[in-house]
Order: C-alpha cells, then sequence, then structure tokens
C-alpha cells in the first residue's frame, strides 16, 4: 500500500521536480561553461574578489582561489544555488503530507481508507529522499556534462560524492521541515521555520568566520558542514558533516512519523 | 441488535471552544441514521472523531466494536467515508483518482464504473475542471463504490441536482437493503426524512433527540384548515389535543397533538366542504430542537406551505 500512495507521491512531485531540475541543469550547465574562462583569467577574476569582505566570500564558501574545481563548485553551486532549490524542494515536498494535505482535505479521504498515517507520511519521506536525490544528482550531471564539453577536467567520481553531501544537505532540511510541518500543521509557518533556519546559519557562518573567538558557532550551521571543496580537490570527505545530516534528516523524519501519528488533524 | 456506532458521554472541546459535548447514541448495524444541524452545531467534529482524524476530549465512541482512535487501521478497512467538500487533487481525473482509492480499498481497477454510469459521472476529467455537484459525484461513487459495511457521509448530496438526489437516495436504500450501515450528516432535511430510519438532532454541540423519523414527525402537531358550509355549533372542537387557533365562521383553523380519530369522527357531524391538513416535516421538527421555543416552532407547524398536505372531502 505504501506503493501506491509513494507513486502518487512521485507523480504530485514531478512539476516541482522537473522545474528545479531545469534549473539547476541551466545554472549549473552555464557556470561549467564558463569555467575555462575562469581558469584562463585566475589572477585577474582573484584581484577583483579582494574588492569584497572576504568574511562574506567565506560565507559563501570562497575560501581559496575560484580556479580549484572544488571552491568553484562549492561558490556557485553548494553554498548558493542548491541550498535555495533544496530550500525550495524540502518545503514544497516536506509540508505536503502533513500540513498542506490537512489543509487541503486530502488527508481526510485518504486517512479514512486503510492506508494509514505512517505509510501516508512515510511515501511522502520517501518521496523528500527520491527527489532530492534526483535533484542533487541532476545538480552535479549538468557541471559535470557541460564541464566535459569544454575539457573542465572535473574528477567525476568526486563530484558525485559531493552530489551525495548537497542530497544529505537537502534531506536535513527535509527533515526539520517535515518535523515543523507536524508540528504546526502550517505550510506557511513550517516554510518560515526552514527560511528562517537557513537564513540563521548563513549569518551564523559569517559571524564565525568573521570573530576569530566566535568562531565555535559556525558549528552550530549547516553551511560549515555543506561545503564540499576539501572533497572534490583533495578527496577529504568530511564525515562529521555527513553524519550531522544524516542524523539531523533521520531524527526529523523519525519524529514526524511518531507526531504525526498521535496527533489531532484539524484541517 | 449490534450496534455499529456507540457514543458515549463522547466530548471534544478546542481549547475553550465548544466542540461537542456529552454525546451519547447508538447506531444500530443496518440503520440509516440522520444526523442533523447547522454548521457548527459538531457534526463535523463528531465524524472527525468516528474517524480517528481527531481525539475526544472525554468519553469514548467504538464503532464497529473498535476505538477509532487506537484501531484506526482495522477500522478504515471496515467504513467507507466521504466528507463534505473532499480536498480531491485536481490534476487526477475521476478515473484515476478513484482507481487509487479502490487500490487503496483493495477493491479492482474500475470497480466505480457502473456507480459512474448510474450518476452521469464522466470519469475522464480532471476534478479541477469539474462543476461542484460533479465532484461532489465523484465523492458519492467514491463511498459507494466498496464493500465495506460502514458508510460515513458528511453532507453526501450537496450540490447534486434533483435527478441525481433521487439517484443517491436509491443508492443509500440498496446499501440498507444489502445490511450496510449509513452514518449520513447532513442539513438537507427532506433528504434525511427520506433516506434515515432514525434522526439525531444535534444543537449547539449536544444531541438534543434521537428519534425514528415516523415517530418524529408523528408525535408532533398537525395543522388542520376547515371550510365548512356553515358555521360550527359552539363547543364543536371541545376535544382532547384540539385547539382553535382562529375560526371565523365557517374557515376553522384548528391545532391537532397526538391522536387525530376524535377530531375525525367530530368532523362527521359537521358540514364539511374542504379539508387541509398539514404534517409537520423533519425540517419543523429540527428547528423546533434547534430554535429550543416551542411557541415559536409551534407557529412554523401551523402555517400552511408545508410539503404534505392532504386535500379532500372529510368523512360525513
Amino acid at each position: 500500500m505504501i506503493g501506491l500512495a509513494f507513486r502518487l507521491e512521485l507523480h504530485r512531485s514531478r512539476v516541482i521536480a522537473v522545474g528545479l531540475a531545469i534549473v539547476v541543469l541551466l545554472y549549473g550547465g552555464l557556470i561549467a561553461a564558463l569555467y575555462p574562462i575562469l581558469l584562463a583569467n585566475t589572477a585577474m577574476i582573484e584581484d577583483y574578489m579582494k574588492l569584497f569582505p572576504k568574511e562574506i566570500m567565506a560565507g559563501f564558501g570562497m575560501t581559496g582561489s575560484l580556479a580549484d574545481p572544488g571552491i568553484f563548485f562549492t561558490t556557485y553551486i553548494g553554498s548558493f544555488l542548491w541550498p535555495v532549490v533544496a530550500a525550495i524542494a524540502a518545503i514544497v515536498l516536506a509540508t505536503r503530507p502533513s500540513a498542506a494535505d490537512a489543509d487541503r482535505g486530502w488527508a481526510d479521504v485518504v486517512l479514512a481508507t486503510p492506508l494509514t498515517r505512517s505509510r501516508h507520511l512515510g511515501a511522502g519521506i520517501l518521496g523528500q529522499v527520491v527527489v532530492l536525490a534526483a535533484l542533487a544528482f541532476v545538480t552535479v550531471g549538468g557541471v559535470l556534462g557541460v564541464g566535459a564539453l569544454v575539457g573542465a577536467g572535473f574528477d567525476t567520481g568526486r563530484f558525485l560524492a559531493a552530489g551525495g553531501v548537497l542530497w544529505l544537505f537537502g534531506c536535513g532540511m527535509a527533515g526539520v521541515t517535515s518535523l515543523a510541518a507536524v508540528i504546526t500543521l502550517s505550510r506557511g509557518a513550517a516554510a518560515a521555520v526552514t527560511a528562517g533556519l537557513l537564513i540563521a546559519m548563513y549569518l551564523l557562518n559569517i559571524v564565525a568566520q568573521v570573530q576569530p573567538d566566535l568562531a565555535w558557532l559556525g558549528g552550530l550551521s549547516a553551511f560549515r558542514y555543506a561545503g564540499v571543496g576539501a572533497l572534490i580537490d583533495r578527496g577529504t570527505v568530511d564525515w562529521v558533516g555527513v553524519g550531522v545530516f544524516a542524523v539531523v534528516a533521520v531524527a526529523g523524519w523519525a519524529a514526524s512519523l511518531v507526531l504525526f501519528r498521535r496527533r489531532d488533524l484539524l484541517p | 441488535m449490534p450496534e455499529a456506532i456507540e457514543l458515549r458521554g463522547l466530548t471534544r472541546w478546542y481549547g475553550k471552544r465548544r466542540g461537542v459535548i456529552d454525546l451519547e447514541a447508538d447506531v444500530h448495524e443496518g440503520e440509516v441514521f440522520g444526523f442533523l444541524g447547522p454548521n457548527g452545531a459538531g457534526k463535523t467534529t463528531t465524524i472527525r472523531m468516528l474517524l480517528g482524524l481527531i481525539r475526544s476530549s472525554s468519553g469514548a465512541a467504538r464503532i464497529l466494536g473498535l476505538d477509532p482512535w487506537t484501531d484506526a487501521a482495522a477500522l478504515h478497512r471496515r467504513l467507507a467515508h466521504l466528507g463534505s467538500d473532499p480536498g480531491y487533487l485536481g490534476d487526477m481525473n475521476a478515473a484515476s483518482l478513484l482507481d487509487y482509492l479502490g487500490a487503496l480499498r483493495g477493491l479492482p481497477r474500475g470497480a466505480w464504473r457502473r456507480f459512474a454510469e448510474r450518476l452521469e459521472l464522466d470519469p475522464s476529467v480532471p476534478v479541477r475542471k469539474l462543476s461542484r455537484g460533479n465532484r461532489q459525484k465523484v465523492g458519492v461513487v467514491q463511498v459507494f463504490m466498496g464493500r465495506e459495511p460502514l458508510l460515513v457521509m458528511d453532507e453526501p448530496s450537496t450540490g447534486l441536482d434533483p435527478l441525481m438526489q433521487r439517484e443517491f437516495l436509491a443508492l443509500v436504500a440498496e446499501a440498507r437493503a444489502e445490511g450496510r450501515t449509513v452514518f449520513l450528516s447532513s442539513h438537507n432535511l427532506p433528504e434525511v426524512e427520506r433516506a434515515c430510519d432514525r434522526v439525531a438532532i444535534i444543537r449547539e454541540g449536544r444531541l438534543v433527540k434521537i428519534a425514528t423519523v415516523v415517530a418524529l414527525v408523528g408525535d408532533h402537531t398537525r395543522s388542520v384548515n376547515l371550510v365548512l358550509g356553515s358555521p360550527a355549533p359552539e363547543g364543536a372542537f371541545a376535544l382532547p389535543g384540539v385547539t382553535v387557533l382562529s375560526s371565523t365562521g365557517q374557515d376553522v383553523h384548528l391545532m391537532v397533538r397526538g391522536d387525530v380519530n376524535a377530531l375525525i369522527g367530530r368532523l362527521g357531524d359537521l358540514d364539511v366542504r374542504d379539508i387541509a391538513i398539514s404534517t409537520p416535516d423533519v425540517e419543523d421538527l429540527f428547528f423546533r430542537y434547534y430554535e429550543g421555543t416551542v411557541a415559536g416552532s409551534e407557529k412554523r407547524d401551523l402555517t400552511p406551505e408545508q410539503p404534505e398536505v392532504v386535500h379532500g372531502e372529510a368523512p360525513r
């Protein structure tokens, strides 16, 4: 029965998934197409970048040379495009089975059938996992594909591994959003929680980089763990980051499932 | 008779706001049970508790012997539900939607087809493009297409045209003939009167009356308008349960409570040219209980525009 619900979940996700996939594909492809130009003009671009506060640059993951594929990818994708895309996907997908479906009355329709609450929400969570994985793959695939065409020389294996980190980052957001949606049963409130957390963590990461004595605050920010520069450039996996995202995602979803089974469903 | 639904002191508060209070009722297996009340009376709150979508604040409900909150999964295999404004997915067409909901209930593909044909529903149209009435048809098809022993419906015929309302009533009658129990929340009073064996009236969250439709209608007053060939003698209508509301010589307006035989016997002694007897319908009774003012409701009972009026010569 969860298979039926899961297939419907994928069907319902097709518009947002395809829309976001086009965005990441076009943007990633464009950025990758520009990489050889950036490589040829590294010195000039780095001089230009010095005009900006380095803390803000660090906030976007620009902690080295843009000529490094890892820094390049983190700067334009990992710390910029992906958090926005993943947040949109998380908000749309993770609020749907609980808050949005309760609000529109669909939850009343399906939850009066033998489909249990856990299976209904579980199908939604599986949908989030799959759609976020597809989006992460398309994001990395677009960069790799166009990179290959323009001779960027990107390491496929490391980029795919970076895609895995992006996926986990998105899952973490989806887990938190899912929990917020189940608690509030309000798509708006859950979206505000996710967007607010994302902005707060972004600022936290900047503050941690600006003030050395507040560097410990950076550990509270997802952006600290979202950088994949070291992974792409040196093959170093940030297992702490991977673990944090995985734990947040699983804990958020698990708590969502428990609470959703126990709470009143009010339209 | 086994009970399909048992409510024992069922109460629900939303913070300090009243949902329903201390509902006590039994719905027998195989009966069609009407649940009457205006918006805000607590009908939907009651149904949401019956479905296990919300918990009660106190009291208990047993549906087909199961607790709707703790045994929801088992219960939902044995009931079908139609909400008052079901939030169907707009981009699915009716066929896909009904196949999906049917599959969740273990029904084969196309189990909905013969019901859709009866209700003249085009299954190929996306739900978002359907009119209110056609969306409601999807709901009616959805609730009847299975074999569940209990059907719970909230305002099921809203938006249906008269022909389709008749078809809906036929489906309810068939369900009853098959021994299925129907719990029908409505403020379509004629529909309740025609479909239901018993009726509960809910007012401001409390049940104020549960009775058979026959008893509910039969126990109440009738309005009798007489046109006489000559004025009635003094005291001609001094009978038990009969009150003369107005008398202008040959036109007499009476209110009769309970047994009408004594009045009919007396009319045989009079020169009656015409008679109109109005029996109260469920709507009158509903307003009686809802308004809570007997005097006010008696005025309603005595209005001449009643749907069930018998015209004819009185016995001589």
